[in-house]
């Protein structure tokens, strides 16, 4: 189940090709029984073209991504004294932010077999502020130029905390890659979302036409409505600093215009951009501590970011929202390929995937899961860039059949009301991890072989 | 009675569709008749939500099978989908907010192209509570509900006033068009079969029963 225990190849940069392979197939083989047993006693056509993959000589390629965007092995061949430096600095790096646990998951090369117990026991969660990550982060993001592809790799698994607004800046492509070129488009950035405000939100009404009116209103309806589980939502200057990024996105967006849920998506980049600024728990959290310009730098951030990622799914929001409906139409049959029992009983029920799935994808999923997950979520959301749309059919699979059992005990009314309100408050990173994983599993498994999933 | 699990045992079931302009308060006007619930977090209903509820009507029990839908008009193409089948409608409009009262006509126009011309429409004014921020009159909704021969109730969901009223008696309307068309067809309205919504019946039934105005507050 674990995906991303890179932190042996730290250590050991000697470490043979041979071992890497066997620490592979072991994990691999974990994430197979894992999801073996999800599918146990299922005459599905999925098992057996899990063992036939297994087996196949391409196997290396099927676990790439996962294994490869993770862990990076091939390019931890460096010597070991590279290693030891890069180790201490881990271990200033973490220490200088605050980082409590250098010490947590320090693995020999001798130690493989134990690792892969470790693998197996350790809880997810704490994943992305492991010190060899922490590392590997650190070297992705100091060069002059950051390798997209390698931090892509890394951020798959988990960000950072600290480190999430700089990297999901260049994941989205907002922030260039190039350091020396990156403050300066910032800051041109940032201008030219002011500009925008000026010219479009701090208007006087009569200056609108009606349809703007209607949006600007809707949005007002809306920004209250954001998140409210989480106080800081409730907060005047918080809903004013969304209304004014929604506002001034749908203008400058008029094939879709404002819909609602788009004001939940700018809610995890303004936390993230956020905690560049304020401290803490985000319970604590106050923008009066903020400057005006702190403040209009996290909304243009917000702004951009939340272009940027919906520049991917235009259509999702247009006119009958046609982007989501294929989505959920290829939702539908990858759940009837991975579980058939489960699909067939939602169709003997007359249950249509688009009574739950629609939200799903429209809100990407921030209304089904607790908040304080959301920001790992979309960490593995980011990393996948352009493929975004067609992943998020995997997570979403992988996220309904983790009730796959329930599921298939309930008639329609119990189907449609189980399904609107999940029962997931009180998930932690693990469970969330086991749903990426899977969806990655599956996604090796399905999106390499087309005819698998032919219609 | 609104347990979250619904019961298994009814007579007749009615699809039901709650419209209305975003933040009127369905989801809310929905929790309250279902659930006894009200949340001043709710969240923008996002496509449909669903919820149902039984009730007695003479000597049969009634499940009401209710659909919320988003107000946003970016969503009419979602949700007009599932007013199919209804046989019955709760039009909701904010009394402290004129343009979602302006809208109706609209909403109404959307509920008759997509559903049978009988369907029981109920409109209502909810946020009844907020007394000093009233933007629409009574008796002007009254006039509107007596032009387009649709009930008309004014609730609130907050202090859950009229809520019960509002589904009841539009479930109890539904419920006279159908025994009584059953009646006429010699049918025995028990012996329907179960799970299948039942439309309501030809125009003479519905027209018949159409009366504007009752208890409004």
């Amino acid at each position: 189940m674990k995906k991303n225990h890179d932190d042996d190849n730290n250590n050991n940069a000697q470490q043979s090709k041979d071992t890497t392979v066997g620490i592979l197939d072991s994990r691999f083989n974990q994430t197979l029984r894992n999801v073996q047993g999800l599918l146990k006693g299922r005459n599905i056509p999925g098992k057996i073209l899990l063992s036939q993959r297994v087996g196949s000589p391409d196997y290396s390629s099927l676990s790439s991504p996962t294994y490869v965007r993770n862990s990076s092995y091939s390019d931890t061949g460096t010597s070991d004294h590279t290693s030891e430096r890069v180790e201490k600095e881990a271990q200033s790096t973490s220490k200088s932010f605050g980082t409590p646990n250098e010490n947590k998951l320090k693995v020999s090369a001798s130690n493989v077999e134990s690792l892969s117990e470790e693998v197996q026991k350790s809880s997810l969660g704490a994943r992305a502020t492991d010190s060899a990550r922490v590392v590997k982060f650190t070297k992705v993001l100091s060069g002059t130029l950051v390798v997209l592809e390698k931090l892509r790799e890394l951020s798959w698994s988990g960000v950072p905390d600290y480190m999430r607004p700089t990297v999901w800046r260049l994941l989205l492509g907002y922030a260039p890659t190039n350091s020396d070129r990156r403050e300066g488009v910032l800051r041109r950035k940032r201008l030219e979302y002011l500009d925008s405000v000026a010219q479009y939100y701090d208007i006087p009404d009569t200056e609108r036409s009606d349809d703007e009116i209607n949006m600007l209103r809707q949005i007002a309806v809306d920004c209250p409505r954001t998140v409210p589980e989480v106080s800081f939502f409730q907060q005047e200057q918080v809903q004013k600093s969304l209304e004014r990024i929604l506002y001034t996105w749908a203008i400058r967006h008029p094939a879709s215009g404002y819909v609602q849920g788009i004001n939940d998506l700018v809610t995890p980049f303004l936390v993230v951009f956020l905690s560049e600024y304020l401290k803490g728990a985000i319970d604590n959290w106050s923008m009066s501590d903020l400057s005006s310009d702190q403040i209009s730098n996290v909304e243009a951030d917000c702004y951009w970011c939340l272009s940027k990622l919906l520049d991917g799914m235009q259509d999702h929001y247009t006119f009958a929202q046609p982007g989501i409906q294929r989505l959920v139409f290829k939702l539908k049959e990858l759940v009837r390929r991975i579980d058939d029992p489960v699909s067939s009983h939602m169709e003997e029920q007359g249950l249509e995937f688009l009574q739950f799935a629609f939200r799903w994808f429209n809100c990407l999923l921030i209304r089904e899961v607790p908040f304080h997950l959301v920001t790992r979520l979309w960490d593995t959301y980011l990393a996948e860039g352009d493929a975004l749309p067609d992943f998020l059919v995997y997570i979403f699979a992988s996220f309904l059949l983790t009730w796959s059992e329930q599921l298939q005990k309930l008639d329609f009314q119990e189907l449609v009301m189980f399904l609107q309100h999940l029962p997931t408050k009180n998930w932690t990173h693990q469970e969330l991890e086991m749903v990426l994983s899977r969806a990655f599993m599956w996604h090796s498994m399905f999106n390499n072989c087309p005819s698998h999933l032919a219609n | 009675m609104g347990a979250y699990r619904a019961d298994d045992d009814y007579d007749y079931l009615f699809k039901v569709v709650l419209i209305g302009d975003s933040g009127v308060g369905k989801s809310n006007l929905l929790s309250r008749f279902t659930r006894n619930e009200f949340s001043l977090e709710s969240k923008s209903t996002i496509g449909v939500e669903f919820a149902t509820r039984s009730i007695r009507v003479d000597d049969k029990v009634v499940k009401a099978q209710i659909w919320d839908t988003a107000g946003q008009e970016r969503y009419r193409a979602i949700t007009s989908a599932y007013y199919r089948g209804a046989v019955g409608a709760l039009l909701v409009y904010d009394v402290t907010r004129h343009v979602t009262f302006e809208n109706v006509e609209r909403w109404l126009k959307e509920l008759r192209d997509h559903t049978d011309a009988n369907i029981v429409v109920m409109l209502v004014g909810n946020k009844a509570d907020l007394r000093h921020l009233r933007a629409v009159s009574t008796e002007d909704a009254t006039s509107f509900a007596e032009r387009e021969s649709t009930f008309f109730m004014e609730t609130s969901a907050l202090e859950s006033l009229n809520v019960e009223n509002a589904f009841t008696e539009v479930l109890t309307q539904i419920y006279h068009v159908v025994s009584k068309k059953a009646l006429e067809i010699g049918d025995d309205p028990a012996a329907l079969p179960k799970g299948q919504t039942i439309n309501v019946g030809s125009r003479d039934d519905v027209s018949a029963m159409k009366k504007a105005g009752c208890c409004s507050a």
